[in-house]
């Protein structure tokens, strides 16, 4: 179970990126975060696994509060949080089955990492992942010589191999054509009931959000302002989520929380 | 309100146009052209030039000239060791300069090393490359004494200066998505610059290391006439007993290296890119 109480996230001294926000994901579930550009989305996600370091509030996975972790407590606590980008992320130089396992480099000394002497379960597990989402066949291809879909798929096994307690997708699916789009949205939402396990998916696109998630999350000004289930993000609740320009959004961003809290 | 439209017969109201001068500004330009002029008369007659030594010193040279004409390969087993010692000079000048430059570009790079270190790394740097690569043979050779240890030592650090420098810019340049997924990953810091940052900058390491090579085999022969070792000492000790013709056909020998290797390692960087 993940619970985010309070959370503040501010850059420097501008306005909060982040204010005040609370989340609470009890067990397996697929869950779909949306918002304009710039509510915040991004900044939620890497708070959770501290890519970027909070302001205030915490953040509990399972018990464990991470928002206090240092040196090698917080790799212990990232190694349980996969992580898949919009830009796949992958070592493009290096080979798909080299990228797969580095998901295990929180586990193996660094010795055997360096030297590609990876435990023989970790290559079982590399092979029956990559036979899941049918990129088997790549093992010893450059990342860079794939397509898109299939850079994404070596983004979510690379994170499955982490064993994670938890899945976090940052816009997976927005570097991507439709068709495959889609096929990544359903490949999480299998993925998620298979290894019972909750994902936070970041999203711009909203049927999809709709289709394969069984909550959503609409974020607007660093706060949460939507959260319920497909069927409940009607019309009117969409244009609350997305009601005006993203760029000056921002500036008076505290006005309209103002008004919005006055009215 | 808007502009009312011209009529394309009349004249325009302006019709001449010159380029913008490059300093706007005319009496700094002017007062800028007489001071390089002023400074160049004043230099050019301040510094000593004999000219009745000069008069003497063209027959001379002449002299010289001639005597290289035509050139004569005298000792051949001479300008062959000498090469082969250059090339080793080289060779190991440019593993241990490009060996030690790997580590110096990481702690170089502003955006993996930590602010005292970064400074560590480009003081460095900054030391290696200031001091022309004969000053630095000249320290050695009273240091080591002559021969080539003291031309590799010298060319290491010149291969440092360059290597880690155009390295560490390499690394400041790293997409940063890839070393941003293995820290997710909860991967060390070290494992992370093995697995995200060295496949990254490896094709130019690779090109940085051939083009250093090339350059250390120019530069050992140079060195080698201050008595860093190498086909530079054999060239200067022909100069010394005034064997011309010798002295020209080694200097021929050292171009014609030279363009080979520069040939081969251009072929290889070609396929590289």
């Amino acid at each position: 179970m993940l619970k985010i109480s309070n959370l503040v996230k501010c850059y420097g001294d501008s306005k909060a990126v982040l204010s005040d926000l609370n989340l609470e994901v009890p067990g397996q579930s697929c869950i779909a975060i949306i918002g304009a550009s710039g509510a915040g989305k991004s900044t939620l996600l890497r708070c959770i696994n501290r890519l970027v370091e909070p302001t205030s509030g915490t953040i509990e996975l399972n018990g464990v509060n991470l928002t206090h972790l240092q040196g090698s407590s917080l790799r212990m606590a990232r190694r349980r949080i996969g992580m898949i980008f919009q830009g796949f992320n992958l070592i493009d130089r290096l080979t798909v089955m080299e990228n797969v396992l580095s998901g295990r480099l929180g586990y193996v000394p660094f010795w055997r990492a360096a030297l590609r002497k990876y435990p023989q379960e970790d290559i079982d597990r590399a092979f029956h992942l990559m036979e899941r989402v049918g990129i088997a066949h790549y093992a010893n291809k450059r990342a860079d010589e794939l397509s898109g879909g299939e850079r994404q798929r070596v983004g979510v096994v690379r994170a499955l191999m982490q064993e994670p307690e938890i899945l976090l997708a940052d816009e997976p699916t927005a570097s991507l054509d439709p068709k495959t789009s889609v096929q990544i949205m359903e490949l999480l939402r299998s993925l998620s009931e298979e290894y019972r396990l909750p994902v936070l998916i970041n999203i711009h696109n909203v049927q999809e959000a709709k289709e394969f998630t069984q909550r959503i999350v609409g974020m607007r000004f660093g706060r949460i302002i939507f959260d319920g289930l497909p069927s409940d993000l009607d019309a009117e609740a969409m244009d609350h989520v997305y009601d005006g320009v993203p760029a000056a959004e921002r500036e008076d961003a505290q006005g309209v929380i103002l008004r919005a809290a006055a009215g | 309100m808007s502009e009312p439209v011209s009529n394309p017969l009349a004249p325009p109201a302006r019709r001449t146009w010159r380029k913008p001068s490059l300093i706007p500004n005319p009496a700094l330009r002017w007062s800028l052209i007489l001071l390089v002029i002023v400074y160049f008369v004043w230099a050019l007659s301040t510094l000593p030039f004999d000219w009745n030594r000069i008069q003497e010193g063209l027959p001379r040279a002449a002299r010289i000239f001639s005597g290289a004409f035509p050139p004569d390969l005298k000792r051949p087993e001479l300008v062959f060791t000498g090469l082969m010692e250059t090339l080793r000079i080289a060779i190991l000048s440019t593993i241990l300069g490009v060996g030690l430059s790997i580590p110096i570009a990481f702690m170089a790079a502003r955006n993996l090393a930590p602010k005292p270190v970064y400074l560590l790394g480009r003081g460095i740097i900054i030391v290696a490359r200031s001091f022309h690569p004969i000053i630095v043979a000249i320290l050695f050779v009273k240091a080591v004494g002559f021969g080539p240890l003291a031309g590799i030592l010298t060319l290491a650090i010149y291969s440092i200066g360059f290597v880690a420098k155009m390295l560490a810019e390499r690394i400041e340049e790293i997409n940063w998505g890839q070393v941003e997924a293995l820290r997710a990953a909860g991967a060390g810091y070290f494992i992370t610059l093995i697995y995200a940052v060295l496949p990254q900058i490896m094709p130019r390491q690779i090109g940085l290391t051939i083009y250093q090579f090339d350059s250390n085999l120019r530069a050992s022969a140079v060195v080698g006439i201050v008595g860093a070792g190498g086909i530079g000492a054999t060239l200067m000790n022909a100069f010394r007993r005034y064997d011309y013709d010798f002295a020209f056909a080694i200097t021929l020998i050292i171009i014609a290296a030279i363009l080979l290797s520069e040939a081969i390692s251009g072929r290889i960087r070609r396929k590289l890119w």
